[in-house]
Protein backbone atom coordinates (compact mmCIF):
# COMPACT_ATOMS: atom_id res chain seq x y z
CA UNK A 1 0.00 0.00 0.00
CA UNK A 2 1.78 3.50 -1.16
CA UNK A 3 1.70 5.13 2.40
CA UNK A 4 -0.50 8.81 2.46
CA UNK A 5 2.46 11.17 3.26
CA UNK A 6 6.44 9.61 3.07
CA UNK A 7 9.49 12.09 4.02
CA UNK A 8 12.77 11.08 2.18
CA UNK A 9 15.81 12.39 3.52
CA UNK A 10 14.24 15.92 3.87
CA UNK A 11 16.21 18.93 4.22
CA UNK A 12 15.28 22.88 4.69
CA UNK A 13 16.87 25.68 6.10
CA UNK A 14 15.20 29.73 6.69
CA UNK A 15 18.50 31.33 4.33
CA UNK A 16 21.30 30.65 6.78
CA UNK A 17 18.83 28.78 9.41
CA UNK A 18 18.85 25.35 9.56
CA UNK A 19 15.10 23.62 10.10
CA UNK A 20 15.49 20.32 9.09
CA UNK A 21 17.95 17.79 8.03
CA UNK A 22 17.73 14.41 6.77
CA UNK A 23 14.04 13.89 7.64
CA UNK A 24 12.16 10.25 6.80
CA UNK A 25 9.38 8.94 7.95
CA UNK A 26 5.90 7.28 6.44
CA UNK A 27 2.40 7.56 7.10
CA UNK A 28 -0.01 4.62 6.31
CA UNK A 29 -3.94 5.07 6.03
CA UNK A 30 -5.58 5.62 9.12
CA UNK A 31 -2.41 6.34 11.55
CA UNK A 32 -2.47 8.76 13.93
CA UNK A 33 0.63 10.15 14.91
CA UNK A 34 1.98 12.84 16.82
CA UNK A 35 4.76 15.23 15.93
CA UNK A 36 6.33 16.34 19.47
CA UNK A 37 9.67 18.29 20.26
CA UNK A 38 10.91 21.26 21.51
CA UNK A 39 10.12 24.89 20.34
CA UNK A 40 12.03 25.27 16.97
CA UNK A 41 12.51 22.20 16.35
CA UNK A 42 11.35 21.99 13.20
CA UNK A 43 7.90 20.92 13.54
CA UNK A 44 5.87 23.81 11.84
CA UNK A 45 8.14 23.79 9.29
CA UNK A 46 7.05 19.99 8.17
CA UNK A 47 3.50 20.90 8.02
CA UNK A 48 4.41 23.73 5.34
CA UNK A 49 6.05 21.07 3.37
CA UNK A 50 3.61 18.68 3.25
CA UNK A 51 1.64 21.85 2.28
CA UNK A 52 3.34 22.80 -0.19
CA UNK A 53 4.23 26.68 0.83
CA UNK A 54 7.65 25.45 1.12
CA UNK A 55 10.18 23.08 -0.97
CA UNK A 56 12.45 20.61 0.33
CA UNK A 57 16.03 21.79 0.18
CA UNK A 58 17.05 18.08 -0.66
CA UNK A 59 15.01 15.48 -0.67
CA UNK A 60 11.72 14.28 -1.69
CA UNK A 61 8.25 15.10 0.53
CA UNK A 62 5.68 12.26 -0.83
CA UNK A 63 1.30 12.79 -0.60
CA UNK A 64 0.87 9.87 -2.23
CA UNK A 65 2.27 9.35 -5.29
CA UNK A 66 2.47 13.77 -5.45
CA UNK A 67 5.86 14.42 -5.04
CA UNK A 68 5.07 18.29 -3.64
CA UNK A 69 7.77 20.15 -5.60
CA UNK A 70 5.26 19.29 -8.56
CA UNK A 71 2.30 20.36 -7.26
CA UNK A 72 0.86 23.83 -6.20
CA UNK A 73 -0.65 24.13 -2.40
CA UNK A 74 -4.16 24.16 -4.02
CA UNK A 75 -3.68 20.54 -5.40
CA UNK A 76 -2.06 19.22 -2.63
CA UNK A 77 -5.21 20.61 -0.98
CA UNK A 78 -7.51 17.73 -2.36
CA UNK A 79 -5.00 15.34 -0.40
CA UNK A 80 -3.57 17.36 2.76
CA UNK A 81 -6.14 19.38 4.91
CA UNK A 82 -3.81 21.52 6.52
CA UNK A 83 -4.33 23.31 9.62
CA UNK A 84 -1.59 26.00 10.64
CA UNK A 85 -0.02 27.26 14.33
CA UNK A 86 -1.79 30.92 13.83
CA UNK A 87 -5.58 29.69 12.40
CA UNK A 88 -6.00 33.38 12.02
CA UNK A 89 -3.98 33.11 8.69
CA UNK A 90 -6.42 30.84 7.37
CA UNK A 91 -9.72 32.53 7.82
CA UNK A 92 -11.28 34.92 5.68
CA UNK A 93 -15.09 34.39 5.27
CA UNK A 94 -17.59 36.95 6.93
CA UNK A 95 -19.19 33.85 8.67
CA UNK A 96 -17.93 30.69 10.02
CA UNK A 97 -20.24 28.73 7.62
CA UNK A 98 -18.92 30.20 4.89
CA UNK A 99 -15.54 29.64 5.54
CA UNK A 100 -15.94 26.00 5.96
CA UNK A 101 -17.51 25.73 2.97
CA UNK A 102 -15.21 27.29 1.01
CA UNK A 103 -12.88 24.10 0.92
CA UNK A 104 -15.54 21.83 -0.72
CA UNK A 105 -16.80 24.20 -2.87
CA UNK A 106 -12.99 25.39 -4.35
CA UNK A 107 -12.34 21.44 -4.39
CA UNK A 108 -15.80 21.60 -6.75
CA UNK A 109 -17.79 19.15 -5.26
CA UNK A 110 -21.59 19.51 -6.01
CA UNK A 111 -22.96 22.01 -3.99
CA UNK A 112 -25.25 19.44 -1.83
CA UNK A 113 -22.22 17.43 -0.85
CA UNK A 114 -20.68 20.92 0.12
CA UNK A 115 -23.16 21.16 2.29
CA UNK A 116 -23.43 17.76 4.10
CA UNK A 117 -19.39 18.14 4.23
CA UNK A 118 -20.14 21.79 6.23
CA UNK A 119 -22.91 20.29 8.35
CA UNK A 120 -20.63 17.14 9.61
CA UNK A 121 -17.47 19.19 10.65
CA UNK A 122 -19.29 21.95 12.33
CA UNK A 123 -21.51 19.20 14.09
CA UNK A 124 -17.92 17.36 14.64
CA UNK A 125 -16.52 20.31 16.37
CA UNK A 126 -19.83 21.29 18.44
CA UNK A 127 -19.66 24.75 16.15
CA UNK A 128 -23.23 24.72 14.51
CA UNK A 129 -24.36 27.46 17.23
CA UNK A 130 -21.38 29.76 16.25
CA UNK A 131 -22.32 28.78 12.07
CA UNK A 132 -23.62 32.62 11.43
CA UNK A 133 -21.02 33.98 13.46
CA UNK A 134 -17.75 36.46 12.15
CA UNK A 135 -15.08 34.20 12.43
CA UNK A 136 -13.22 37.42 14.26
CA UNK A 137 -16.33 37.69 16.79
CA UNK A 138 -15.11 34.28 18.09
CA UNK A 139 -12.24 34.08 20.93
CA UNK A 140 -9.39 32.58 19.59
CA UNK A 141 -9.72 29.16 21.02
CA UNK A 142 -13.22 28.86 18.65
CA UNK A 143 -11.36 30.70 15.43
CA UNK A 144 -8.82 27.80 15.61
CA UNK A 145 -11.22 25.03 16.14
CA UNK A 146 -13.30 27.01 12.89
CA UNK A 147 -10.44 26.61 10.91
CA UNK A 148 -10.24 22.83 12.01
CA UNK A 149 -13.65 22.86 10.45
CA UNK A 150 -12.82 23.80 7.66
CA UNK A 151 -10.01 21.66 7.28
CA UNK A 152 -12.72 18.44 8.19
CA UNK A 153 -14.53 19.50 5.52
CA UNK A 154 -11.98 18.82 2.44
CA UNK A 155 -12.14 15.33 4.00
CA UNK A 156 -8.72 14.42 2.73
CA UNK A 157 -6.41 11.65 2.94
CA UNK A 158 -4.13 13.39 5.48
CA UNK A 159 -4.46 15.85 7.77
CA UNK A 160 -1.69 17.87 9.34
CA UNK A 161 -2.80 19.44 12.87
CA UNK A 162 -0.02 22.28 13.90
CA UNK A 163 -1.68 22.58 17.48
CA UNK A 164 -5.18 22.36 17.13
CA UNK A 165 -6.11 22.32 20.89
CA UNK A 166 -4.51 25.94 22.20
CA UNK A 167 -7.04 27.68 24.45
CA UNK A 168 -9.56 24.82 24.57
CA UNK A 169 -11.61 23.58 27.23
CA UNK A 170 -11.80 19.58 28.56
CA UNK A 171 -14.87 19.47 26.79
CA UNK A 172 -14.36 21.03 23.59
CA UNK A 173 -10.33 19.05 23.48
CA UNK A 174 -12.56 15.81 24.27
CA UNK A 175 -14.99 16.84 21.07
CA UNK A 176 -11.97 17.48 18.73
CA UNK A 177 -10.62 14.01 20.16
CA UNK A 178 -13.98 12.44 19.13
CA UNK A 179 -14.31 14.34 16.08
CA UNK A 180 -10.31 13.08 14.82
CA UNK A 181 -10.89 9.66 15.99
CA UNK A 182 -14.27 9.59 13.69
CA UNK A 183 -11.83 10.56 10.46
CA UNK A 184 -9.54 8.24 11.29
CA UNK A 185 -11.64 5.33 11.55
CA UNK A 186 -13.17 6.29 8.61
CA UNK A 187 -9.62 5.79 6.48
CA UNK A 188 -8.02 9.69 6.98
CA UNK A 189 -4.09 10.03 8.35
CA UNK A 190 -3.69 12.21 11.05
CA UNK A 191 -0.06 13.93 12.10
CA UNK A 192 -0.95 16.26 14.86
CA UNK A 193 2.05 18.87 16.34
CA UNK A 194 0.92 19.54 19.69
CA UNK A 195 2.54 20.61 22.99
CA UNK A 196 -0.93 19.04 24.80
CA UNK A 197 0.37 15.54 25.69
CA UNK A 198 -2.76 15.12 27.53
CA UNK A 199 -4.94 15.71 24.16
CA UNK A 200 -1.76 13.52 22.42
CA UNK A 201 -2.02 10.41 24.83
CA UNK A 202 -6.06 10.54 24.25
CA UNK A 203 -5.90 10.38 20.51
CA UNK A 204 -2.49 9.46 18.89
CA UNK A 205 -0.91 6.37 18.57
CA UNK A 206 2.50 6.65 17.24
CA UNK A 207 5.21 9.57 18.51
CA UNK A 208 7.69 11.08 16.36
CA UNK A 209 10.06 13.41 18.25
CA UNK A 210 12.16 16.15 16.28
CA UNK A 211 15.67 17.31 17.90
CA UNK A 212 17.19 20.19 16.11
CA UNK A 213 16.01 19.34 12.76
CA UNK A 214 16.15 15.46 13.21
CA UNK A 215 14.27 12.68 13.91
CA UNK A 216 14.74 11.23 17.24
CA UNK A 217 12.29 8.94 17.98
CA UNK A 218 10.03 6.79 16.03
CA UNK A 219 7.53 4.38 18.52
CA UNK A 220 4.48 3.99 20.04
CA UNK A 221 3.05 7.00 21.60
CA UNK A 222 1.55 5.14 24.91
CA UNK A 223 4.94 3.70 25.10
CA UNK A 224 6.82 7.05 25.02
CA UNK A 225 4.41 9.13 26.91
CA UNK A 226 5.03 6.85 29.91
CA UNK A 227 9.02 7.23 30.03
CA UNK A 228 10.22 10.09 31.75
CA UNK A 229 13.59 8.78 30.84
CA UNK A 230 12.98 8.82 27.74
CA UNK A 231 11.52 11.64 26.98
CA UNK A 232 13.70 14.48 29.10
CA UNK A 233 16.35 14.30 26.60
CA UNK A 234 13.90 16.31 23.83
CA UNK A 235 12.44 18.26 26.70
CA UNK A 236 9.55 16.64 27.49
CA UNK A 237 7.69 15.09 30.42
CA UNK A 238 5.13 12.80 30.77
CA UNK A 239 1.46 14.10 30.86
CA UNK A 240 0.04 13.82 34.65
CA UNK A 241 -1.99 10.76 33.46
CA UNK A 242 1.35 8.55 32.48
CA UNK A 243 3.06 10.33 35.42
CA UNK A 244 0.28 8.84 37.85
CA UNK A 245 -0.15 5.37 36.18
CA UNK A 246 4.08 5.27 36.58
CA UNK A 247 3.89 6.80 40.41
CA UNK A 248 1.29 4.01 41.43
CA UNK A 249 2.66 1.35 39.20
CA UNK A 250 -0.60 1.00 37.17
CA UNK A 251 -1.12 -2.36 35.43
CA UNK A 252 -0.35 -1.45 31.80
CA UNK A 253 0.91 1.81 32.47
CA UNK A 254 -2.21 3.47 30.67
CA UNK A 255 -1.79 7.15 29.55
CA UNK A 256 -5.40 7.92 29.01
CA UNK A 257 -7.75 9.16 31.65
CA UNK A 258 -10.51 6.65 31.28
CA UNK A 259 -8.19 3.64 31.38
CA UNK A 260 -6.01 4.53 34.31
CA UNK A 261 -9.50 5.23 35.98
CA UNK A 262 -10.44 2.11 35.16
CA UNK A 263 -7.29 0.59 36.23
CA UNK A 264 -6.86 2.81 39.88
CA UNK A 265 -10.53 0.96 40.73
CA UNK A 266 -9.25 -2.20 39.84
CA UNK A 267 -6.22 -2.03 41.84
CA UNK A 268 -8.27 -0.30 45.02
CA UNK A 269 -10.89 -3.06 44.78
CA UNK A 270 -8.02 -5.42 45.58
CA UNK A 271 -5.58 -3.45 48.02
CA UNK A 272 -6.69 -4.06 51.75
CA UNK A 273 -9.05 -1.65 53.24
CA UNK A 274 -6.96 1.06 55.14
CA UNK B 1 -1.95 46.68 49.13
CA UNK B 2 -3.79 45.98 46.11
CA UNK B 3 -2.91 46.06 42.38
CA UNK B 4 -6.10 45.75 40.80
CA UNK B 5 -9.48 46.02 42.41
CA UNK B 6 -13.05 45.17 40.16
CA UNK B 7 -16.60 45.83 42.04
CA UNK B 8 -19.39 44.71 40.99
CA UNK B 9 -18.45 44.65 36.49
CA UNK B 10 -20.27 43.50 34.30
CA UNK B 11 -19.24 44.18 30.31
CA UNK B 12 -21.17 43.61 27.55
CA UNK B 13 -19.44 43.68 23.92
CA UNK B 14 -20.57 46.13 21.53
CA UNK B 15 -24.29 45.03 19.79
CA UNK B 16 -24.63 42.14 22.22
CA UNK B 17 -27.46 41.41 24.47
CA UNK B 18 -26.10 39.12 26.82
CA UNK B 19 -22.76 40.23 29.22
CA UNK B 20 -19.89 38.70 29.26
CA UNK B 21 -19.28 39.59 32.51
CA UNK B 22 -21.85 39.37 35.52
CA UNK B 23 -21.22 41.11 38.43
CA UNK B 24 -17.57 40.44 39.06
CA UNK B 25 -15.91 41.64 41.73
CA UNK B 26 -12.16 40.92 42.52
CA UNK B 27 -9.12 42.11 44.08
CA UNK B 28 -5.73 41.18 43.10
CA UNK B 29 -2.87 41.96 45.60
CA UNK B 30 1.05 42.83 44.77
CA UNK B 31 3.24 39.62 45.44
CA UNK B 32 -0.29 37.69 44.62
CA UNK B 33 -1.04 35.02 41.66
CA UNK B 34 -4.80 34.55 40.59
CA UNK B 35 -6.04 32.33 38.30
CA UNK B 36 -9.11 32.64 36.49
CA UNK B 37 -10.44 29.00 34.99
CA UNK B 38 -13.63 28.06 33.23
CA UNK B 39 -15.04 26.75 30.40
CA UNK B 40 -14.38 28.20 27.27
CA UNK B 41 -16.64 31.76 26.89
CA UNK B 42 -16.63 31.90 30.97
CA UNK B 43 -14.97 35.48 30.76
CA UNK B 44 -11.78 34.86 31.60
CA UNK B 45 -10.28 36.73 28.72
CA UNK B 46 -13.06 39.55 28.86
CA UNK B 47 -11.84 39.84 32.69
CA UNK B 48 -8.04 40.00 32.01
CA UNK B 49 -8.84 42.90 29.09
CA UNK B 50 -11.33 44.93 31.88
CA UNK B 51 -8.10 44.48 33.92
CA UNK B 52 -5.84 46.19 31.61
CA UNK B 53 -8.04 48.88 30.26
CA UNK B 54 -8.92 47.55 27.20
CA UNK B 55 -12.24 47.09 27.71
CA UNK B 56 -14.52 48.93 26.75
CA UNK B 57 -11.23 51.45 25.62
CA UNK B 58 -10.43 49.33 22.38
CA UNK B 59 -12.68 46.85 22.13
CA UNK B 60 -16.03 48.92 22.59
CA UNK B 61 -19.16 47.69 24.36
CA UNK B 62 -20.35 49.20 28.00
CA UNK B 63 -18.98 48.67 31.49
CA UNK B 64 -21.08 48.83 34.96
CA UNK B 65 -19.16 48.82 38.15
CA UNK B 66 -16.00 50.17 38.99
CA UNK B 67 -12.38 48.79 37.48
CA UNK B 68 -9.31 50.29 39.37
CA UNK B 69 -5.35 49.68 38.76
CA UNK B 70 -2.97 50.97 40.84
CA UNK B 71 -0.53 49.81 39.02
CA UNK B 72 0.83 49.87 35.03
CA UNK B 73 -0.82 46.67 33.58
CA UNK B 74 0.68 44.63 30.72
CA UNK B 75 -1.11 41.90 28.90
CA UNK B 76 -0.11 39.13 26.92
CA UNK B 77 -2.78 38.21 24.74
CA UNK B 78 -4.15 34.89 23.40
CA UNK B 79 -2.59 35.47 20.42
CA UNK B 80 1.09 36.80 21.23
CA UNK B 81 1.93 36.56 17.18
CA UNK B 82 -0.09 40.07 16.88
CA UNK B 83 1.72 41.83 19.61
CA UNK B 84 5.16 42.03 17.41
CA UNK B 85 5.93 45.10 16.39
CA UNK B 86 6.65 44.54 13.13
CA UNK B 87 9.59 47.37 13.47
CA UNK B 88 12.40 44.94 14.26
CA UNK B 89 15.11 43.10 12.92
CA UNK B 90 16.45 41.44 16.19
CA UNK B 91 14.49 39.96 18.93
CA UNK B 92 16.52 42.51 21.50
CA UNK B 93 15.04 45.02 19.43
CA UNK B 94 11.54 43.57 19.33
CA UNK B 95 12.10 43.49 23.30
CA UNK B 96 12.94 47.13 23.47
CA UNK B 97 9.90 48.14 21.28
CA UNK B 98 7.64 48.57 24.77
CA UNK B 99 9.80 50.09 26.68
CA UNK B 100 11.77 53.07 23.95
CA UNK B 101 8.09 53.66 23.25
CA UNK B 102 8.05 54.40 27.19
CA UNK B 103 10.21 57.12 26.64
CA UNK B 104 12.94 55.47 29.24
CA UNK B 105 16.74 56.70 29.03
CA UNK B 106 18.54 54.14 26.66
CA UNK B 107 20.07 52.84 29.65
CA UNK B 108 17.09 51.69 31.05
CA UNK B 109 15.74 50.58 27.95
CA UNK B 110 18.62 48.26 27.83
CA UNK B 111 18.69 47.19 31.93
CA UNK B 112 15.01 46.14 31.15
CA UNK B 113 15.68 44.24 27.72
CA UNK B 114 18.87 41.99 29.29
CA UNK B 115 17.05 41.28 31.90
CA UNK B 116 13.70 40.05 30.16
CA UNK B 117 15.60 38.00 27.69
CA UNK B 118 17.49 36.49 30.60
CA UNK B 119 14.46 35.27 32.40
CA UNK B 120 13.06 34.48 29.54
CA UNK B 121 16.01 32.19 28.34
CA UNK B 122 15.76 34.47 24.84
CA UNK B 123 19.77 34.88 24.94
CA UNK B 124 20.55 32.31 21.99
CA UNK B 125 17.42 33.96 19.91
CA UNK B 126 18.76 37.62 20.68
CA UNK B 127 20.14 38.35 17.59
CA UNK B 128 17.28 36.30 15.55
CA UNK B 129 14.53 37.94 13.02
CA UNK B 130 11.87 37.41 15.20
CA UNK B 131 10.18 36.37 11.87
CA UNK B 132 11.93 33.05 11.53
CA UNK B 133 10.74 32.14 15.22
CA UNK B 134 8.60 29.31 16.02
CA UNK B 135 5.43 30.31 17.36
CA UNK B 136 6.71 29.12 20.92
CA UNK B 137 9.56 31.20 20.42
CA UNK B 138 8.08 34.16 19.29
CA UNK B 139 5.78 33.50 22.53
CA UNK B 140 8.58 33.89 24.47
CA UNK B 141 9.74 37.26 22.92
CA UNK B 142 6.45 38.85 23.59
CA UNK B 143 5.93 37.69 26.92
CA UNK B 144 9.52 39.62 27.69
CA UNK B 145 8.80 42.70 25.62
CA UNK B 146 5.67 43.01 27.96
CA UNK B 147 8.14 42.15 31.31
CA UNK B 148 10.85 44.90 29.81
CA UNK B 149 8.34 47.26 30.59
CA UNK B 150 8.19 46.58 33.79
CA UNK B 151 4.87 46.76 35.10
CA UNK B 152 3.48 45.97 38.26
CA UNK B 153 0.26 43.84 37.13
CA UNK B 154 0.96 41.57 34.71
CA UNK B 155 -1.92 40.14 32.58
CA UNK B 156 -1.61 36.49 30.60
CA UNK B 157 -4.03 34.67 28.66
CA UNK B 158 -2.91 31.31 28.34
CA UNK B 159 0.64 32.59 28.18
CA UNK B 160 1.81 28.93 27.95
CA UNK B 161 0.24 27.91 25.24
CA UNK B 162 2.46 27.56 22.62
CA UNK B 163 5.78 26.42 24.60
CA UNK B 164 7.79 23.31 25.18
CA UNK B 165 7.59 21.28 28.50
CA UNK B 166 10.57 23.45 28.98
CA UNK B 167 9.38 26.52 28.35
CA UNK B 168 6.19 25.98 30.11
CA UNK B 169 8.14 25.49 33.41
CA UNK B 170 10.43 28.56 32.89
CA UNK B 171 7.57 30.46 32.50
CA UNK B 172 5.89 29.28 35.48
CA UNK B 173 9.13 29.43 38.01
CA UNK B 174 9.32 33.12 36.38
CA UNK B 175 5.61 34.30 37.40
CA UNK B 176 6.46 32.88 41.09
CA UNK B 177 9.47 34.66 40.82
CA UNK B 178 7.90 38.00 39.55
CA UNK B 179 5.06 38.00 42.30
CA UNK B 180 8.03 37.44 44.99
CA UNK B 181 9.22 40.63 43.42
CA UNK B 182 6.19 42.38 44.32
CA UNK B 183 4.08 42.04 41.14
CA UNK B 184 0.32 41.12 40.41
CA UNK B 185 -0.63 38.45 38.42
CA UNK B 186 -3.70 37.50 37.10
CA UNK B 187 -3.64 35.08 34.65
CA UNK B 188 -6.08 32.97 32.11
CA UNK B 189 -5.28 29.48 31.06
CA UNK B 190 -6.49 25.96 30.23
CA UNK B 191 -3.47 24.10 31.87
CA UNK B 192 -4.95 23.44 34.90
CA UNK B 193 -2.24 20.96 36.23
CA UNK B 194 0.23 23.61 36.53
CA UNK B 195 -1.91 25.83 38.70
CA UNK B 196 -0.95 23.68 42.10
CA UNK B 197 2.24 24.58 41.74
CA UNK B 198 1.79 28.25 40.46
CA UNK B 199 -1.30 29.90 41.45
CA UNK B 200 -2.17 31.52 45.24
CA UNK B 201 -5.94 31.70 44.61
CA UNK B 202 -8.45 30.01 41.61
CA UNK B 203 -11.08 32.02 40.24
CA UNK B 204 -13.67 29.97 38.67
CA UNK B 205 -15.69 31.76 36.45
CA UNK B 206 -19.23 30.38 34.58
CA UNK B 207 -21.19 32.61 32.12
CA UNK B 208 -19.14 35.49 32.96
CA UNK B 209 -19.84 35.37 36.76
CA UNK B 210 -17.34 33.99 39.60
CA UNK B 211 -19.05 30.45 40.66
CA UNK B 212 -15.91 29.72 43.21
CA UNK B 213 -13.05 31.65 44.82
CA UNK B 214 -10.22 29.43 46.73
CA UNK B 215 -6.80 27.74 47.07
CA UNK B 216 -5.88 25.12 43.61
CA UNK B 217 -7.00 22.74 46.34
CA UNK B 218 -10.75 23.68 44.33
CA UNK B 219 -9.35 22.10 41.36
CA UNK B 220 -10.12 19.16 42.88
CA UNK B 221 -13.15 19.69 44.20
CA UNK B 222 -16.17 17.49 43.26
CA UNK B 223 -18.20 19.99 41.51
CA UNK B 224 -15.00 21.57 39.22
CA UNK B 225 -14.04 17.83 38.36
CA UNK B 226 -17.87 17.33 37.12
CA UNK B 227 -17.38 20.76 35.22
CA UNK B 228 -14.45 19.61 33.67
CA UNK B 229 -12.09 22.16 35.86
CA UNK B 230 -10.32 19.59 37.80
CA UNK B 231 -6.76 18.60 37.29
CA UNK B 232 -6.04 15.29 35.37
CA UNK B 233 -5.05 13.71 38.65
CA UNK B 234 -8.22 14.88 40.57
CA UNK B 235 -10.41 13.75 37.65
CA UNK B 236 -8.81 10.29 37.25
CA UNK B 237 -9.34 9.40 40.71
CA UNK B 238 -13.13 10.86 40.46
CA UNK B 239 -13.83 8.76 37.55
CA UNK B 240 -12.19 5.74 38.88
CA UNK B 241 -14.93 5.79 42.03
CA UNK B 242 -12.28 6.01 44.90
CA UNK B 243 -14.25 8.53 47.52
CA UNK B 244 -12.44 11.71 48.16
CA UNK B 245 -11.25 14.25 48.89
CA UNK B 246 -9.48 13.90 45.43
CA UNK B 247 -5.48 14.15 44.99
CA UNK B 248 -4.51 17.36 43.34
CA UNK B 249 -1.24 16.47 41.68
CA UNK B 250 0.59 13.13 41.43
CA UNK B 251 2.26 13.76 44.91
CA UNK B 252 -0.67 14.06 46.44
CA UNK B 253 -2.25 11.02 45.37
CA UNK B 254 1.23 9.18 45.68
CA UNK B 255 0.60 9.90 49.65
CA UNK B 256 -2.98 8.79 49.81
CA UNK B 257 -2.35 5.59 48.20
CA UNK B 258 0.14 4.86 50.41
Amino acid sequence: MIPVLRLDGVSFSYGSVPALADVSFDIAPGERVALLGRNGAGKSTVVRLIAGLQRPDEGTVWVGDWDTRDCAPEELARRVGSLFQHADQQLFASSVRDDVSFGPRALGVGEREVERRTDDALEDLDLTPHAAHHPYDLPPALRKLAALAGVLALEPALLVLDEPTIGLDRALRARVTRGLLERSAAGAALLVITHDLTFAAETLERGLVLDRGTLACDEPLAALLGDATRLEPFGLEPPPVAALSAALDLPGRPVRAAEAARELARVARGRPAP
Amino acid sequence: MRSLTLEGVSFWYPATDSPALRNVSLHVARGEIVALVGALGAGASTLLLVAADLAPRVTGGRLTGSAARHDRSGIVLPTPWTQASGMAFSVWDEVAFGPANLGWPTHEIARQVDRAIEQLELAPLASRDPVTLSGGELQRVIIAAILAMDPGLVLLDEPAAELDSDGARTLWRLIRLLAKEGKAVLLATSTLDALPEVADRVVWLEDGAIRAVGPPDLLADVAACDAGLGTSVATVWRTSGLPGPYPLTVAHALRRWR
